[in-house]
């Protein structure tokens, strides 16, 4: 293709004079508020969460306003407590299998949306949506109440269904039984936002090629991996990676949930962990130090599975 | 991500806080005091007795308001540890027995040594709750009230099953086995306990001899796994088998015993003395209390010593806190807090009722700067579900808290 390149050079040549550099600098004037406004509220609290990380900082630091300067020793100390490996690995374990079956059921009922007659689809939408602007801490209360060993309505139902005797089921009984109804909370809770995106992403799908394929004799599921998740899977990545951040460091359901009866070492996430340690045990530098590891933890989990998707996306 | 938003939010709070202090510290008298007292005495029995002492305290400082607020026992710490670091402390903070070597050793409350002398009937307290306030020989912390814990139960039923009040655990064991056979009820407990409820199962323990922790020249020692504590576990454990339907995870509120109770499933319960506050119209006047028997017959099981302190925290209005703490500890109040069923702080009121009775033999949590981080580590909770569940043997789940117990005592 052949361009005239003569004026560009000419412009780089011409000389900065201060109108220029009036002209140039307003961008980043626009953006400066902004740039602010981020240090501000993100920045200097992450300076200070870092600082705190390499500080002896109890109860008496606090009273005093001033910590005492002890360099790695938090991180060695919670690097060197097992409490912390068993939470990290449980953690983990939870995330992965929160995150795929949020993933997972998500996609499918949005898949499922897209074959409905517009009044279901319209019914389930507005399901979908009063799940999503439940807050947490109602929807656990109402999860406990529904799951409560004494009173609970779906040991009722379960009996009344002739399914076994749930008289007095406790289904807080064992720490894998308390995350097991962690899991299914968080994945209600998370469902409707995955399914919304993916449904979205779905109206990206030309109509032609799926046809197009179908014509050709593939069968849905090959039309889904060949066609639909090719066109899907930036949508996907970005909720995977979301899904995997919020997973990790969730507080809220399982501190309320499990807390009903008692969060202890045999049950901690992450986030519980954290909270317990730094706040309930007023060790601000230990906890501090904590959440320091989380978020290098979450960065480098995320970093993994946006590379390895990124490599797929090259293969195909 | 989490940890930027703690951190964010800690830190957003620590300055609004930095903010309000300076704003409202003045150098002008003051014409308030902030003082942080438990839900407990917001009850409409209660609440009373502290509108009676704010009157006898602005009696003598007319024009100076009593703002009391009332905290919940799950989080009035984490509020009160915001405070210390905004430096906008309440003038006055009850805080639990349990609670307060923590705060005391890290120097959050003001020295009241000097003031004893006139804080009323402080020659007379009570020795197990006044040696919660003390901390290097200094005092901080001025007694409150104490409650012991008691069996609250339905006479109706005692009666129609022909049990007296036993005198023995033993017996108590075999009034729990036929009150059992007695009601056919699904998930009716002879005698309800939650299952990880570690004040009832401590109880146990000390009742064998075994204790939960000793000092050994300067350092904790965990000693549950002892031969005497874990007879205690075991016994606790033969004990909730026998007699109680109550879920073997959960604590003592979820869901209080006394709910349970007024459902009609319970045919006796332990818990505080207060219990019988809400056992339900229907059983209010089939209910009575007697003290818990030991597994020595004759002889009350100790009981763990609840109760209460007041305290002023650094940064606060000494002179008006103390005066208020005075009016609040008087003798006219400490009567009316016993006449609703509480403890007095002070053995020159002490009556002859089941609670004082049960409170004549008791247990307390071991005096470790670092022993409410136990607490809210849910060691020994853990370990009674596990024990319950039979996940671990008693002895297993005995050796491993009192592992966990030791290194976070010296921690």
């Amino acid at each position: 293709m052949a361009v005239d390149a003569s004026p560009l050079p000419a412009a780089r040549r011409r000389p900065l004079g201060p109108a220029t550099v009036a002209r140039g600098s307003v961008p980043y004037l626009l953006v400066a508020p902004v740039v602010v406004a981020i240090v501000a509220i993100l920045g200097y609290p992450l300076y200070k969460l870092v600082t705190l990380s390499f500080q002896q900082y109890g109860l008496p630091e606090l009273i005093q306003r001033h910590g005492e300067w002890i360099g790695l020793e938090n991180y060695r100390s919670v690097l060197s407590d097992s409490v912390f490996w068993d939470t990290l690995v449980r953690t983990i374990v939870f995330t992965a299998a929160n995150v795929a079956l949020t993933i997972v059921l998500g996609t499918l009922i949005a898949l499922l949306l897209l074959r409905l007659s517009a009044p279901v689809r319209i019914l389930l939408t507005s399901g979908l949506v009063l799940v999503w602007s439940m807050p947490a801490v109602v929807a656990v209360q109402v999860w406990y109440w529904m799951t409560n060993f004494q009173n609970g309505i779906l040991n009722y139902v379960l009996t009344e269904l002739g399914l076994g005797d749930y008289f007095q089921h406790d289904w807080y009984g064992s720490p894998f039984s308390q995350l097991a109804m962690v899991t299914v909370l968080i994945v209600w809770g998370a469902i409707p936002f995955v399914t919304v995106t993916v449904y979205a992403g779905l109206a990206q799908v030309p109509r032609e090629l799926v046809e197009a394929a179908q014509i050709d004799g593939a069968s849905p599921l090959r039309v889904f991996r060949d066609v639909t998740f090719p066109i899907l899977k930036p949508i996907l990545l970005i909720l995977t990676s979301l899904s995997i951040i919020w997973d990790f460091g969730v507080f809220t359901q399982p501190y309320l949930l499990i807390g009903a009866s008692h969060v202890d070492a045999s049950n901690y996430l992450m986030g519980v962990y954290v909270y317990i340690e730094g706040y309930a045990h007023s060790e601000f530098g230990r906890g501090a130090a904590i959440s320091i590891l989380m978020l290098l933890i979450v960065a480098v989990l995320s970093v993994f599975y946006v590379r390895r998707m990124v490599r797929m996306e090259d293969v195909t | 991500m989490r940890a930027r938003i703690i951190g964010a939010a800690v830190l957003v709070g620590a300055a609004l806080a930095v903010v309000a202090s300076t704003a409202s510290g003045g150098t002008q008298a003051a014409s308030s005091i902030t003082v942080w007292l438990q839900t407990d005495a917001q009850a409409t029995n209660w609440e009373p007795i502290v509108k009676a002492a704010n009157a006898a305290f602005q009696k003598d400082h007319p024009g100076v308001a009593v703002n009391v607020q009332y905290q919940t026992w799950g989080n009035h710490l984490q509020k009160f540890d915001a405070t210390l670091a905004g430096g906008s402390t309440p003038d006055v903070i009850e805080m639990g027995n349990t609670e307060m070597t923590k705060y005391m050793a890290a120097g959050a409350f003001q020295d009241l040594t000097s003031e004893k002398g006139s804080i009323p009937n402080s020659g007379t307290w009570l020795e197990g709750l006044a040696a919660s306030g003390r901390y290097g020989g200094k005092l901080y912390g001025v007694p409150y009230y104490a409650g012991s814990r008691v069996v609250t139960y339905r006479t109706d039923l005692f009666k129609k099953a022909g049990i007296k009040v036993p005198t023995s655990l033993a017996q108590f064991t075999a009034a729990a086995k036929k009150l059992g056979t007695q009601n056919k009820q699904k998930g009716f407990s002879p005698v309800y306990i939650a299952g990880t409820d570690w004040y009832v199962a401590m109880g146990f323990v000390y009742d064998f001899g075994g204790k939960i922790a000793t000092q050994v020249s300067g350092k904790w020692k965990g000693t549950l796994a002892s031969p005497r504590a874990v007879a205690g576990l075991t016994a606790y454990k033969n004990f909730f088998n026998a007699a109680s339907k109550a879920s073997k995870t959960t604590d003592e509120s979820h869901p209080n015993p006394y709910t349970v109770y007024a459902q009609g499933l319970v045919g006796s319960m332990l818990g505080p003395a207060w219990f019988s506050c809400c056992v339900g119209d229907e059983y209010k006047n089939a209910t009575a209390q007697f003290v818990m028997p030991s597994h020595t017959k004759g002889s009350p099981m100790p009981g763990f010593l609840g109760g209460s302190d007041l305290a002023v925290p650094i940064g606060a209005n000494k002179a008006l806190a103390v005066d208020w703490i005075k009016a609040y500890t008087s003798n006219s109040s400490m009567t009316s807090l016993r006449g609703i069923g509480n403890i007095p702080n002070t053995t020159s009121l002490l009556g002859n009722s089941v609670n004082e009775r049960a409170a004549k033999r008791s247990w307390f949590v071991p005096t470790a700067k670092n022993w409410v981080n136990v607490e809210n580590g849910n060691i020994l909770r853990n370990m009674l579900s596990q024990i319950l569940t039979g996940r671990l043997t008693v002895k297993q789940a005995a050796q491993s808290a009192s592992d966990n117990i030791a290194s976070v005592l010296n921690g």
